[in-house]
C-alpha cells in the first residue's frame, strides 16, 4: 500500500483546505515545529478510516469555535495496483465516497470496503476505540505510545490471524473464521460470554421453577379437593344412615319412661312429706302432754321441797330464839364490868395527879437548888474572867510585833554570823604583859575579834596597821546591821521590852492570859447559855411553878379517900379500853342476834306460807282430774305416734325401692344423649352443606384442567429447554475444537514472526534475543545470559523494542499481500544517540519494504535518512484549491 | 329390531402433554368431534340408543365449559344416551356428574346411571343393568349383581360396565375392578357392553370392549371403532359391528437405519401416511450427512403435513461419506474437527458429538449454498 496524498479542510486547525503530497513510497520525515498540526495530521488519517461518517462523536474533529464545519479528509493510496480514493466528511455534512478503480461505494458499503482492507472493524455504536483498531492500531504508533504493544497486538488479534492464515504453509480453512464467527454467534443467541444461559433459554429455566411449583399447588388443591369429595361421601353416607336409624327416638322414648318413673316417685315423695308432717305433729302433741306431765312430777316435787323448807325455817327459828337469854346476860355483865373499870380509872387518874404534882415540886426545889449554885458559881467565875481579862491588859503585846521583832532579831543574828564571816577576823594571843590597841580596844591576852570595818592597830612599838576588812559586802552587812540593830532598838521600844526573850515572856504570858479568860468564858458559857439573866428569869419561873403546884395540891382531894391497890393509870386506862371493848362486842353479838331472829322469823312466816298454799292447790279436786287424763291422753298419742312412724317406713322404704337417684342420672343420661345425637345429625347437616358449597366452588375450578395445562406447558418448556441446553453444549463443543485447531494453526505463524524479529533485534543488540509467544505477543527477552520480559526494559528500550516488533508484524503482513502503512508520531524521543543510530538502519532497512510516515519536531535528527524532509510549515504556506 | 351403539373410554378433558400446544388442542378438540360423529352414526343407522361404558371424562374436575361442550356435542342424536361413570369419572359423593346436573349440562335424553340398578328405556325396551364405579378404587366385581337383578319380561337385557375381564385382560389395563368373563351367561344377558380397554376387542359373542372412538395414544390395539350391536329379539345372538370412528390415527414406528435404502423405505412409509396422522418416530443406527439431509427435509415436510410428527433422532448417529465430506468443503482444520467429532459420536458424549457434528455440516452446507446458489 503506497498513500499518495492527504487532503484535510475544517479538520481541526487546518480550517483551510491543506494538502500533504508528494509521498514516497519509502520512509518519509515529515517535521514541524510544537502545533504545525503533525497530530492533528494523523488524526485525520485515522478518524478518515476508523470513525464512521455518521458518527455523532466526531465533535472533536471541528475547528475550534465552529460550529457549522464539517470536517473533510480526502485520502489517495494505491494498493495491488489499485488506484483507492476516500473522501469522507463529518457533522455537518455527512458523507462517506470510496472509488477503488472506479467502482464507486459509499456509506457503510465503503467504510467495510475499508475495515477489511487493512484489518480493522468498526464500533457498534459511538466512538472508535483501541479494540476496534485491528492492525493499523498496531502499525500507526500514536505519540508517547511507541512502548506498549501488548494490547495493540491483543485487539489485532483475529485481524492479524485472519490475515496471516494463507502464510501457513498448510492449508487453511477458508471460511473457517466465518465458521468461527457463526458458531460463535449462534452460541451467543444461547448463552452469555459468561457461559450462563440467556434469552430464551434464560427464560425457560426461569419458567421451570415457577413453573414446578404452580403444578405443585395445583396438585395439592387437587388432593384437597379429592379429600374434601371423599368427606362429603362418608359424612353423607352417616348422616343418610343416622336419618333412617333415628336413634334418637329410641332414646327420646327411654326419656320419656324415666320420666314418667320419676314423676310416680316424686309423687310417692309427696306422700312421704304428709306422712312426715302428720308424725311430726302427733310427736309434737306428744311432747307437750309429756311436759305436762312433768309438770305435774315437778309440782309434787315442789311441794315436798316447801315442806322441808318449812321445817327448816321453824327449827332455824327455834335455835335463834334460844340463844336468847345468854346473849342477854353476857351483855349485862359487860355493862356492870365496864362501869366498874371505869370507876377505878378515875381514882386512878387522881391519885397520879398528886403524885404528878408531888413530882413535879420536889423537881422543882431541886432545880432551884442548882440554878442557884450555878448562880454562884457563875459569879465566882465572872471574877476570875475579870482578872483574867486584866491580866490580859496588863500582858499587851502585839504578837504580830513580837514576830517583827524576832524577825528582825534574826536577820541581825543572821547579818552579824555574816559580817563575822566576811569579817576579818584577827586572833591575838599576846605574850603575858603585852597590849595591843585594835581600834579602840585595847587588847590582851589572846582572843580574837572580827573587823567589820577599817580598824586601827597599834602595836606600841612597831606601828600603826591599818586594817580594812575587803569586801563590798562587808560594808553592805555592816550597813544592813546597823539598820537592823536600829530597827530593833526601835521595835524594842515599841514593845516596851528590853529584849526578845523579855518579849516573848511577856506574849506568852498574854497567852496564856487570853486562854484563860477563853476558858473561863466556855465555863461561864456552858454553865449560863443564855446568860446570867436568863439564869435569872428561869429561877424566877421555876418559882412560880412551885408555887403553883403546891396551890393545885392543896385543891384536890385528900388521898385518903382513894381506894387502895390502886392500879395505875395507864393499866386502869387498858383495863377500862378491855371493858369498852368488851361491851361493844357484846352489844354487837346481841344486836345481831336480834337481826337473826328477826330474819328467821320471818323464813319461817314465808316457808310456812308458801308450803299451805300450794298443798292446797295440789290436793285440789279439779287437779286430780287433771292429772289422769294426762295420763291417758299420753299413752293415746303414743300409740299413734308409733303407727305413724310405721307408715312412714313403709312410704321411705317403697321410695328407695324406686331408686330415685338411677332415675335422675337416667333422665340426665338420656336427655344429653338425645340430644347430642340430634346435635350431631344437625352438624353432619350442616358439614354436608358447607362441603356442597365448598365442593361447588372449587368443582367450577376446573383443577384437574388446570393441571392437565399446567402440566402440558411445563413439559413443553422443559423439551424446549433440553433441546436448546443440547443445542448450547453442541455448540460450545464445536466452538471449542474450531478454536483450538485455529489455536494450533497461529501458533505456526510464531516461527515466522521470530524470524522477522530476530533480523531487526540483531541489529540493535547483537546477542540479544526477544521471543514472541504463542499468542504472537513479544515477551522473554535474553541478553548477556540474562533472562528478563520485555516489559522490565527502561522506557527507552521498550520504545526501541515496541518499534521492532511492529516492523516484524509489518513484513509479516507483507509476505501476506496485505496493506503495511506506518505511521510513527514523534517516535523514539527517549532513544541516545547510538541506539538511535540503530534505529535509522533498521526503519531504513525496513523502509525498504514498506511505506513509513515519521512525524517528528526535530528534523536535525532524521537528516541522515536518505530522503528530503517534508516540512509542514512550509506546505501550510501553500495555498490549497 | 332394537340397535344401539356402544362406546366408551371418551376421556374428555385429557391433556396431551408430549405435543406442542397447537397440536395438543387439535386433539383434545378432536375428541368432542368423536362424539358428534357418534351422534351422526347412531342417526344414520337409526340406533335406539347409545351406550357409553365409562370414562367419559377423564377427570373429576374438568372445567364447566368442558362438560357442557361434552353434553351439547350429543345433541345431533336425540334418542337416549347412557352414560356410565367409569374409573377416571367415578360417581363419588361429588363428582363431575353431579356438577353437571347441577349446571344443568345434561340433557333430557341423556340418563346418568350414577347408581347401580336398573335404568329402563320403556320405549325402546331396551332394559340397562348398569354397574357404575361409585368410588375412587373398587377391588370387587361390580357386574354381580347383574344376576339378581329382573328386567321387564320382553325387554333387552344389556348390561353396562366398566373394568377388566378377569383372565383375559392381564396387563395394562386402568380400572383395578375384576368383571367376570361369563358374566353375561350368568346374569342372562343379551349384550354386556365394557370399557376401559381402549382398543376394539371380543372378550366373547355377548361380551365386547368397543374401546375409545378417537385414539390417544400409541397402542396399536384398534382404537378408533364404535360397535354398532343389533339384537333381532331378546334371547338372540346380537350382531356386532365395528364402525370406524376415529379422525386421527396414530403410528409410533421405531426404525432402525443402517443403509441408504432404509432412508428410502422410511421415507416411501412416510409419505404414505393419510394426513391424518399422528406420528411418533424412533430413530436409531446411522446415517450419512446426505441421507441426514434427505430425512429432516422430509420431516419437515411430514410435520406441516400431517396432524403431529414427533421424532428422537437422538440415537441416530452421523456417519458422513467421503462424499459427504467433499460436498462440504471443509478445508483445513475444520475438516480435521469434522473428523474428530465423527470419532467422538462413538465415545461418551456420543448426542453432543452428533449434534455438533450436525450443525457444523449444516453451518457448511450453507455455506457452500451461498457460494453457489
Amino acid at each position: 500500500m503506497k498513500l499518495e496524498s492527504v487532503r484535510v479542510e475544517q479538520f481541526k486547525q487546518f480550517k483551510k483546505p491543506f494538502l500533504l503530497n508528494g509521498l514516497s513510497g519509502g520512509i518519509n520525515v515529515i517535521s514541524g515545529p510544537n502545533e504545525a498540526g503533525k497530530s492533528t495530521l494523523v488524526r485525520a488519517i485515522r478518524a478518515a478510516f476508523f470513525e464512521r461518517y455518521r458518527s455523532k462523536s466526531a465533535e472533536n474533529l471541528r475547528p475550534w469555535g465552529d460550529s457549522s464545519a464539517a470536517p473533510t479528509i480526502e485520502l489517495v493510496f494505491h494498493h495491488n495496483g489499485q488506484n483507492w480514493q476516500l473522501n469522507k466528511s463529518f457533522l455537518q455534512r455527512k458523507r462517506c465516497d470510496l472509488s477503488i478503480q472506479g467502482t464507486t461505494y459509499s456509506g457503510e458499503e465503503a467504510e467495510e470496503k475499508l475495515a477489511q482492507l487493512l484489518g480493522y472493524q468498526f464500533p457498534k455504536k459511538g466512538a472508535s476505540k483501541e479494540e476496534h483498531w485491528g492492525i493499523p492500531g498496531l502499525l500507526w504508533v500514536e505519540q508517547g505510545s511507541g512502548q506498549n504493544i501488548e494490547q495493540a497486538v491483543v485487539h489485532a488479534g483475529d485481524h492479524l490471524q485472519s490475515a496471516l492464515n494463507s502464510l501457513v504453509s498448510e492449508v487453511v480453512s477458508e471460511g473457517g473464521d466465518g465458521l468461527i464467527h457463526t458458531v460463535r454467534q449462534q452460541l451467543g443467541e444461547l448463552l452469555t460470554a459468561g457461559g450462563a444461559p440467556r434469552g430464551e433459554y434464560k427464560q425457560l429455566l426461569a419458567d421451570e421453577l415457577p413453573g414446578q411449583q404452580e403444578l405443585d399447588a395445583l396438585e395439592s388443591r387437587i388432593d384437597q379437593y379429592q379429600n374434601q369429595v371423599d368427606r362429603l361421601a362418608k359424612v353423607a353416607r352417616e348422616f343418610h344412615k343416622i336419618d333412617r336409624e333415628q336413634p334418637w327416638i329410641k332414646v327420646r322414648q327411654a326419656l320419656a319412661e324415666a320420666q314418667e318413673r320419676y314423676r310416680h316417685i316424686e309423687s310417692l315423695q309427696g306422700q312421704q312429706q304428709t306422712l312426715n308432717q302428720a308424725l311430726t305433729s302427733v310427736q309434737q302433741r306428744a311432747a307437750l302432754l309429756q311436759r305436762n306431765k312433768q309438770q305435774v312430777q315437778a309440782d309434787g316435787k315442789q311441794l315436798q321441797q316447801r315442806e322441808q323448807e318449812h321445817n327448816t325455817a321453824q327449827q332455824a327459828l327455834n335455835d335463834v330464839q334460844a340463844s336468847a337469854a345468854g346473849l342477854h346476860a353476857a351483855l349485862e355483865q359487860c355493862q356492870s364490868q365496864y362501869r366498874d373499870a371505869l370507876e377505878v380509872e378515875r381514882q386512878a387518874g387522881l391519885l397520879e395527879t398528886r403524885q404528878r404534882l408531888e413530882h413535879s415540886s420536889a423537881r422543882a426545889k431541886t432545880q432551884l437548888q442548882q440554878l442557884s449554885e450555878r448562880k454562884s458559881r457563875a459569879a465566882e467565875l465572872q471574877q476570875a474572867l475579870g482578872e483574867s481579862r486584866k491580866l490580859t491588859a496588863r500582858h499587851q503585846i502585839s504578837k504580830a510585833a513580837v514576830d517583827q521583832l524576832r524577825t528582825t532579831q534574826r536577820q541581825l543574828d543572821d547579818t552579824r554570823l555574816r559580817s563575822q564571816a566576811i569579817a576579818t577576823r584577827i586572833e591575838w594571843q599576846l605574850k603575858a604583859g603585852q597590849q595591843i590597841e585594835l581600834g579602840q580596844d585595847t587588847l590582851s591576852d589572846q582572843g580574837e575579834q572580827l573587823l567589820l570595818s577599817s580598824t586601827r592597830l597599834r602595836i606600841a612599838g612597831v606601828g600603826e596597821f591599818t586594817i580594812t576588812p575587803g569586801g563590798d559586802d562587808l560594808a553592805r552587812c555592816q550597813r544592813q546591821l546597823e539598820q537592823l540593830q536600829l530597827a530593833l532598838g526601835e521595835q524594842l521600844l515599841t514593845l516596851g521590852v528590853a529584849d526578845l526573850a523579855a518579849a516573848e515572856h511577856t506574849l506568852v504570858a498574854q497567852e496564856r492570859a487570853q486562854a484563860d479568860v477563853h476558858r473561863l468564858l466556855e465555863l461561864l458559857q456552858s454553865l449560863v447559855p443564855g446568860g446570867l439573866a436568863s439564869l435569872d428569869s428561869d429561877y424566877q419561873a421555876l418559882s412560880a411553878e412551885l408555887e403553883r403546884n403546891c396551890a393545885e395540891k392543896e385543891a384536890l382531894a385528900p388521898a385518903t379517900t382513894l381506894a387502895k391497890g390502886l392500879p395505875a393509870l395507864a393499866q386502869a386506862q387498858d383495863l377500862r379500853s378491855d371493858a369498852e371493848n368488851r361491851l361493844s362486842a357484846a352489844e354487837k353479838r346481841f344486836g345481831e342476834h336480834e337481826k337473826a331472829l328477826l330474819a328467821a322469823s320471818h323464813r319461817y312466816q314465808n316457808a310456812d306460807h308458801e308450803w299451805h298454799t300450794l298443798r292446797t292447790s295440789l290436793n285440789s279436786e279439779q287437779r286430780q282430774q287433771e292429772v289422769v287424763q294426762l295420763n291417758s291422753d299420753l299413752i293415746a298419742v303414743e300409740q299413734e305416734q308409733a303407727r305413724q312412724q310405721e307408715r312412714l317406713q313403709q312410704m321411705l322404704a317403697q321410695i328407695a325401692a324406686a331408686r330415685p337417684e338411677l332415675v335422675q342420672q337416667d333422665i340426665q343420661r338420656l336427655g344429653a344423649s338425645a340430644d347430642q345425637l340430634e346435635q350431631a345429625q344437625r352438624g353432619r347437616e350442616l358439614e354436608l352443606k358447607e362441603l356442597r358449597a365448598r365442593l361447588e366452588v372449587w368443582g367450577a375450578e376446573g383443577l384437574e384442567e388446570q393441571r392437565g395445562r399446567c402440566l402440558a406447558e411445563l413439559e413443553q418448556n422443559r423439551r424446549r429447554c433440553q433441546q436448546l441446553q443440547r443445542r448450547a453444549e453442541a455448540l460450545q463443543l464445536l466452538l471449542q475444537l474450531l478454536t483450538e485447531k485455529r489455536q494450533a494453526l497461529t501458533q505456526r505463524l510464531q516461527a515466522p514472526l521470530q524470524k522477522h524479529l530476530n533480523h531487526y533485534v540483531t541489529v540493535l543488540f547483537p546477542d540479544a534475543q526477544l521471543e514472541v509467544d504463542s499468542q504472537l505477543l513479544p515477551g522473554r527477552f535474553t541478553r548477556d545470559g540474562e533472562t528478563g520480559q520485555m516489559a522490565e526494559l527502561s522506557f527507552g528500550a521498550r520504545e526501541q523494542m515496541g518499534l521492532i516488533s511492529r516492523l516484524a508484524y509489518a513484513d509479516l503482513l507483507k509476505e501476506a499481500g496485505k496493506p503495511t502503512l506506518l505511521i510513527l508520531d514523534d517516535s523514539l524521543v527517549h532513544s541516545d544517540s547510538v541506539r538511535l543510530d540503530s534505529m535509522k538502519r533498521i526503519l531504513f532497512d525496513a523502509a525498504q519494504r514498506h511505506q513509513i510516515l515519521l512525524f517528528t519536531c526535530h528534523p536535525d535528527n532524521w537528516q541522515d535518512m536518505g530522503s528530503e524532509t517534508i516540512n509542514l510549515e512550509a506546505l501550510k504556506a501553500r495555498a490549497v484549491i | 329390531m332394537p340397535r344401539f351403539l356402544h362406546t366408551a373410554d371418551w376421556q374428555i378433558g385429557r391433556y396431551f402433554n408430549r405435543f406442542d400446544t397447537d397440536n395438543s388442542s387439535a386433539l383434545a378438540d378432536a375428541r368432542y368431534g368423536a362424539i358428534e360423529r357418534l351422534a351422526q352414526l347412531a342417526v344414520e343407522y337409526n340406533c335406539d340408543a347409545v351406550l357409553v361404558a365409562g370414562d367419559v371424562f377423564d377427570a373429576q374436575t374438568v372445567s364447566d365449559r368442558c362438560i357442557r361442550r361434552t353434553f351439547n356435542a350429543t345433541s345431533g342424536f336425540k334418542g337416549p344416551w347412557v352414560m356410565l361413570p367409569g374409573n377416571h369419572d367415578a360417581a363419588l359423593a361429588e363428582s363431575v356428574w353431579t356438577r353437571a346436573q347441577r349446571i344443568n349440562a345434561v340433557p333430557n335424553n341423556v340418563h346418568l346411571a350414577l347408581q347401580s340398578g336398573v335404568i329402563e328405556l320403556p320405549q325402546q325396551k331396551i332394559a340397562v343393568l348398569a354397574a357404575p364405579l361409585t368410588q375412587r378404587h373398587t377391588y370387587e366385581d361390580l357386574t354381580a349383581p347383574f344376576d339378581s337383578l329382573s328386567t321387564p319380561p320382553q325387554w333387552l337385557r344389556v348390561g353396562l360396565a366398566h373394568g377388566s375381564v378377569q383372565g383375559v385382560l392381564a396387563e395394562d389395563i386402568d380400572a383395578t375392578n375384576p368383571i367376570a368373563a361369563d358374566r353375561s351367561a350368568s346374569a342372562a344377558l343379551d349384550y354386556l357392553a365394557l370399557g376401559d380397554w381402549h382398543g376394539l376387542k371380543e372378550i366373547n359373542e355377548r361380551t365386547w370392549y368397543s374401546g375409545t372412538p378417537e385414539p390417544e395414544r400409541f397402542r396399536n390395539n384398534q382404537p378408533g371403532f364404535a360397535l354398532l350391536v343389533t339384537v333381532s329379539e331378546p334371547g338372540a345372538l346380537p350382531q356386532v359391528e365395528a364402525l370406524e370412528t376415529a379422525r386421527y390415527h396414530w403410528h409410533q414406528w421405531q426404525e432402525k437405519l443402517v443403509v441408504e435404502t432404509d432412508i428410502d423405505e422410511l421415507l416411501k412409509r412416510l409419505d404414505e401416511l393419510p394426513e391424518s396422522s399422528v406420528l411418533d418416530l424412533k430413530l436409531e443406527g446411522s446415517i450419512t450427512l446426505a441421507g441426514e439431509q434427505r430425512l429432516a427435509d422430509a420431516l419437515s415436510r411430514a410435520e406441516a403435513r400431517y396432524r403431529s410428527v414427533t421424532y428422537d433422532r437422538s440415537r441416530l448417529l452421523l456417519a458422513p461419506t467421503e462424499e459427504d465430506l467433499a460436498g462440504l468443503q471443509a478445508s483445513g482444520y475444520v475438516g480435521d474437527v469434522l473428523e474428530q467429532l465423527q470419532a467422538r459420536q462413538s465415545g461418551a458424549e456420543t448426542q453432543i458429538a452428533r449434534d455438533a457434528l450436525a450443525i457444523l455440516a449444516s453451518l457448511l452446507l450453507e455455506a457452500r449454498k451461498e457460494e453457489h446458489p
